[in-house]
């Protein structure tokens, strides 16, 4: 397991797990919720509607306040903080993204070697700067030439250049193998 | 036949704006600051409400402060998200022609394919 950063500076680690000749796993692991994090924003909020309540002498704001925190933690945790993004090739199968959330959910998505035409790194603009990300670029299978649709990968982690690179480099690997191997219908 | 050069005619047309504008802009001040009764005793009874001296200034200023946020949003909207293959090609890049490699001749200029140039720069060659 290797650390890089992310687009944002945060420490995220990668592992490779090499399964067979054609099959490999690539995990980005992203930094968990921290507790002093959690605990700085539910006193913020707490302290707001505790001045809120001195104001208006209402004690609904109190339960409000408290009941407001739970549910937004529990779907934060839920559909929003992603605690690990996974990546499968399997030569002659497919790709398949994981994204693993805090509250266990994990969402998979799975294409298949038939669709896809390459795994690179793009560069792109986004929210006023401009990043590297990898992608999958899909092709119809009518019209191999063409791209027919671009899946960005690792959306949440966003990793840096170096370890693209490294994914990259695994992904082409075993891409490599589908010109050399004989095409079975 | 266009060229940017001093002609007569170009110097009359000057001179007649600046004329119409510095007019315009007397007219303006006197409208906005002369009482209502001297320009009703003079007979000119036909003027917009003394309202407009102060909206339509203030009406354009806050729209040239308001389009500096709207052109940045535009340009916001109009930036290709992260998932649209327009990020990687594009109508002409689809529709260009290949030349043919002519020996000792610097090659044509093409739009080449994403795959290549991660190829060249990501993979080290052997």
């Amino acid at each position: 397991e290797r650390r890089y950063r992310s687009a944002s500076g945060a420490p995220i680690a990668l592992r490779r797990r090499q399964h067979s000749a054609s099959c490999r796993e690539l995990a980005v692991r992203c930094p968990r919720l921290q507790l002093r994090s959690l605990s700085a924003a539910t006193s913020a909020a707490w302290l707001a509607a505790y001045g809120l309540f001195v104001l208006s002498e209402n004690s609904m704001v109190l339960s409000a306040a408290i009941f407001i925190m739970l549910i937004g933690l529990i779907i934060y945790l839920h559909f929003v903080k992603i605690d690990q993004e996974s990546l499968l090739i399997i030569g002659s199968l497919g790709i398949q993204m994981t994204s693993s959330y805090a509250s266990g959910k994990e969402s998979t998505t799975f294409i298949e070697m038939n669709q896809v035409k390459d795994v690179v790194i793009n560069e792109a603009i986004h929210m006023q700067k401009v990043i590297y990300y990898l992608c999958i670029l899909l092709q119809d299978p009518g019209d191999p030439q063409g791209v027919s649709e671009v899946v960005p990968l690792f959306q949440s982690s966003k990793p840096r250049l170096d370890c693209l690179i490294e994914v990259y480099k695994s992904c082409q690997e075993i891409l490599e193998q589908r010109k050399t191997a004989p095409q079975s219908s | 036949e266009n060229s940017p050069a001093p002609l007569p005619e170009r110097a009359i047309y000057g001179f007649a704006l600046f004329l119409g504008s510095w007019f315009g802009f007397m007219l303006y001040l006197i409208w906005a600051y002369v009482p209502e009764t001297w320009l009703f005793s003079l007979g000119l009874t036909y003027w917009p409400q003394k309202y407009w001296a102060v909206a339509l200034p203030a009406y354009l200023l806050v729209a040239i402060g308001i389009g500096y946020v709207l052109l940045f949003g535009i340009n916001m909207m109009s930036t290709a998200p992260l998932n649209s293959p327009d990020t990687i090609t594009d109508n002409y890049a689809k529709k260009q022609q290949q030349k043919k490699f002519q020996e000792e001749a610097i090659p044509a200029l093409r739009d080449i394919p994403i795959s290549e140039v991660n190829r060249m720069f990501f993979l080290p060659e052997k």
